[in-house]
């Protein structure tokens, strides 16, 4: 990879990190080695390969201590919320209220892979019933019970309806066990029938408006609660500063994307680009920070492009990526066949658009809700992949399976037949383990094939 | 008559006959289920066979919302572009007015449906004699599942809810279709305290939890039955409850395996049991505005695994399982069904019962095994 930005191991990670804690580079205080979450257990570290910078090193550092930062917040007496499956939303009420901090206990979900397995969340959820018919989310159940992750909660909302049924199942167990939940409804999303009022929601997606009525008095219910918590009204000024908070992380978030999935040579590698696109949902426990790692990494971006300098040799394959990868490594495979990611779509493309702030505040945020790709037709969703894969130039598109899911099997062949006849692109779905160490060969020979195919058609 | 196939027990025959069309709910047949119809790995054969034989089979096709694989399946139908189809949204909340609301809505929309394939829209009066009709329908047939065995019942059900009268040795004219099994009956006694069309007003809200809890207790299926003549000739078998998912065309020979292995079917809580009959109407509400009725006898009342909280199902499961005095649990669940996954667990903390986790797949040459796991079930219920 001569001229090149090349990936560092871990020790070269932590070195790199110590060199700039030595020389005095502003770090916050979480900055630190990754060798201290490896004693702790995360030994998925030691395997995986980090963008050379201390935009990275920042990134790392702010991910992996989100757990002492939500300890922290409860020792400091803030209030906590869990908020569950809505991926974007949530957290942007609760954030709008001084002293209360949001996380998703779904975020357990990528434990089992951190921790290669030795965490048993798997086994504590199996004891509960919470076998692998389930996707890894069914991690969260273990994490409630060991209690060694996450702090519970002071509310846990979950958003269910249109969802899906291994969360739904999960979420209603752990109720079971004694943690209430604040269940809120989320219809499933559908065109507008002839006739009928319709909006265009953030994204492009568009829903009758009778639908974002029914959104907007469930998130009123959430509205309520937080507020009760807090012990302080959420109003509409409160949200709409809210707003504009997470539209400033998402506007940062957008201009990364939109770089490091179109600029050759690729300027940011995929892993730190799936950390990266995280931070929307939930701002990492604190939204101030998510900015600041943001926007640290966008301005090392615009360094590599002035230097014409990237992670990966200009002409590697342009792939877009469907679904989030329980195993994170897997993000550095593709890179290692010789493609980058051009475009993604992890489940959550609607805690990445901007939240309208010429309506009133509830209304965006419903609107907003509503746009999930998960909760409408996978034909929409496809439409969606199939704009951003075309905007971002892709000439791929890598379907990745979760184990256990229960949208996977007919949402991928819908959107791997939509995107085929609409993109005439390659399209292969690969089904991806928390820890895919021994399907490592083939998944590389998959991704080598369609690498290979990539470039044959390049030819033509 | 324009035909509409459906499956869930959340869609009201009786709206869909008052419409001029007539609701058939299908028991599909896993083993029939075309190989064009999506993938076999991670997709319910339930719901597959549904999609495929509802897909060749009708005029119309309803899906709910209540599962994930269904709700997609029902994508997957109309992308294929041979049969209407129309995905209602059935709430998975079910503790707040909204959540009806968007049921009544939802039942209204699917009216404009049924009148875009053909059907009229019924007047308030017609709304309320047809339902009015499939009550009655519905105590008959509750008198006639007391002298039946389980498969029996099941079966009776399954013809019910083709059409067939109950009583009646054979379908009304008309209604012998191949589509064999469909299902909606009540055979519940008349529910009292039912709730009023304010309902869905908050203040209302309070006071239908009140009801719905008396509702429930009023409907008891099981404990209103007299035990079927068959099952006393096995009354030395160990009483046991099948609670779970929906059963396919040909799945009543659990039952035969379960009494085969010596065991008595004292509960049948099957999504096609008598688990999900809608609540009686009551008289009064019928005449005055059955819509809302229809919505609070089944949106109100059905206790199902998808619900959130599933607050009414365990209330059932506590209630029908004393009731049956069952010695053990079969939850019968499709592979890849996610909302009964967790219920084998949750059944032997709540009731500390013996519990059989039977998940099938509905390829006929695998029941070998379901019955072995039965047969080995019973041998510890002994
Ligand atoms: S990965 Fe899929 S199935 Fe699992 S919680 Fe997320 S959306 Fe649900
Ligand atoms: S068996 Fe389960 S997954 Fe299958 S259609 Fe029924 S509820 Fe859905």
């Amino acid at each position: 990879m001569t001229g090149t930005a090349k990936r560092l191991t871990m020790e070269a990670f932590d070195r790199l990190c110590r060199r700039h804690l030595a020389a005095g580079t502003p770090m916050p205080g979480y900055a630190g080695p990754l060798a201290r979450h490896v004693a702790d257990g995360d030994r998925r570290l030691l395997k995986l390969e980090y963008d050379d910078s201390a935009a990275a090193l920042r990134l790392w550092s702010f991910l992996l201590t989100e757990e002492e930062r939500l300890h922290a917040a409860r020792a400091a007496g803030m209030k906590i919320v869990g908020a569950m499956k809505d991926l974007g939303t949530v957290p942007v009420m609760a954030y709008s209220l001084p002293n209360v901090v949001a996380f998703y206990p779904d975020g357990a979900w990528w434990t089992p892979c951190v921790m290669e397995l030795s965490e048993g969340l798997f086994g504590i959820a199996q004891s509960l019933g919470l076998g692998d018919a389930l996707c890894p989310v069914r991690a969260m159940a273990g994490a409630f019970i060991n209690q060694a992750h996450f702090p519970i909660p002071d509310l846990l909302t979950c958003s269910v309806g249109a969802t899906c049924d291994d969360f739904s199942a999960v979420a209603q167990r752990l109720e079971s066990l004694g943690h209430p939940i604040l269940w809120w409804e989320m219809p499933s999303r559908r065109r507008p029938e002839s006739g009928e009022a319709a909006v265009t929601l953030p994204g492009g997606f568009r829903a009758p408006a009778s639908q974002v009525a029914v959104v907007r008095s469930e998130l009123e219910r959430i509205r309520d609660a937080l507020a009760a918590l807090a012990g302080s009204p959420l109003g509409d000024v409160e949200l709409a500063a809210g707003i504009r908070m997470a539209n400033r992380v998402r506007r940062i978030l957008g201009e990364l994307r939109s770089l490091a999935y179109t600029v050759e040579p690729c300027p940011m590698p995929a892993l730190e680009m799936l950390i990266a696109e995280m931070l929307a949902i939930h701002f990492c426990s604190d939204r101030a920070e998510s900015v600041a790692v943001l926007s640290l990494l966008l301005q090392e971006v615009h360094t590599r492009m002035a230097a014409k300098r990237g992670v990966l040799p200009t002409g590697a394959a342009r792939l877009f990526w469907v679904n989030p990868v329980a195993d994170l490594r897997v993000m550095n495979l593709l890179e290692d066949c010789g493609a980058r990611l051009c475009g993604t779509e992890f489940l959550f493309c609607h805690a990445l658009d901007e939240i309208p702030e010429d309506l009133p505040p509830m209304e965006s945020l419903a609107s907003m809700a509503l746009a999930d790709p998960m909760v409408g037709p996978s034909a929409d969703r496809a439409a969606r992949i199939v704009r951003d894969a075309r905007a971002f130039g892709a000439e791929a598109v890598v379907i990745s399976r979760i184990p256990g899911a229960s949208h996977c099997a007919l949402e991928g062949t819908v959107i791997g037949r939509i995107v085929r006849e609409e993109l005439g692109l390659p399209v292969v779905e690969l089904e991806v383990p928390p820890v895919a160490d021994p399907m490592w060969p083939t998944l590389k020979t998959r991704l080598d094939a369609l690498v290979e195919t990539v470039l044959e058609r390049r030819k033509r | 008559m324009k035909s509409v196939v459906y499956s869930s027990p959340f869609v009201p025959a009786e709206w869909i006959a008052a419409h001029g069309v007539r609701p058939m709910r299908l028991r599909p047949d896993p083993a029939a289920a075309l190989p064009s119809t999506g993938p076999l790995m991670g997709v319910c054969p339930y719901a597959r066979a549904f999609t495929s034989e509802a897909g060749t089979s009708a005029g119309a096709v309803i899906f709910t919302t209540t599962c994930d694989q269904m709700r997609r399946a029902a994508e997957w139908l109309s992308l294929e572009g041979t049969t209407p189809v129309f995905l209602m949204n059935v709430p998975a909340t079910w503790q707040t007015p909204a959540a009806a609301r968007l049921y009544r809505d939802e039942l209204q929309r699917l009216g404009r449906f049924l009148v875009a394939l053909g059907g009229a829209e019924p007047s308030r009066d017609r709304l309320a004699a047809t339902m009015e009709t499939y009550d009655a329908r519905r105590r008959l047939l509750r008198g006639d599942l007391a002298a039946m065995t389980a498969r029996g019942a099941s079966e009776a059900i399954a013809r019910f809810d083709l059409g067939e009268e109950p009583g009646n040795g054979g379908p009304p004219p008309g209604t012998a279709a191949p589509l064999m099994t469909l299902r909606g009956g009540s055979p519940d006694p008349p529910r009292r305290n039912a709730a009023s069309s304010q309902s869905l007003t908050p203040a209302g809200a309070a006071g239908r939890e009140t009801r719905r809890a008396k509702t429930e207790t009023l409907r008891s299926p099981t404990s209103h039955v007299e035990e079927p003549a068959a099952h006393k000739t096995a009354a030395s078998g160990a009483a046991v409850a099948v609670i779970g998912g929906p059963l396919a065309r040909g799945d009543g020979r659990l039952f035969d395996a379960l009494e085969k292995a010596g065991g008595r079917v004292a509960l049948d809580g099957t999504e096609s049991g008598p688990r999900t009959f809608p609540a009686p109407f009551d008289r009064r509400r019928l005449r005055d505005d059955p819509l809302m009725e229809l919505v609070d006898a089944y949106f109100g009342t059905i206790p199902d695994a998808f619900r959130r909280p599933d607050t009414l199902l365990y209330q059932w499961l506590s209630r029908e399982l004393a009731a049956s005095a069952a010695r053990g649990i079969i939850v019968w669940r499709y592979v890849w069904c996610d909302m009964w996954a967790a219920a084998a667990a949750r059944l032997r903390e709540a009731t500390a019962l013996p519990v059989l986790d039977l998940d099938v797949t509905g390829d006929a040459s695998e029941f070998g095994r379901a019955a072995n796991r039965i047969q080995a079930f019973m041998e510890v219920l002994k």
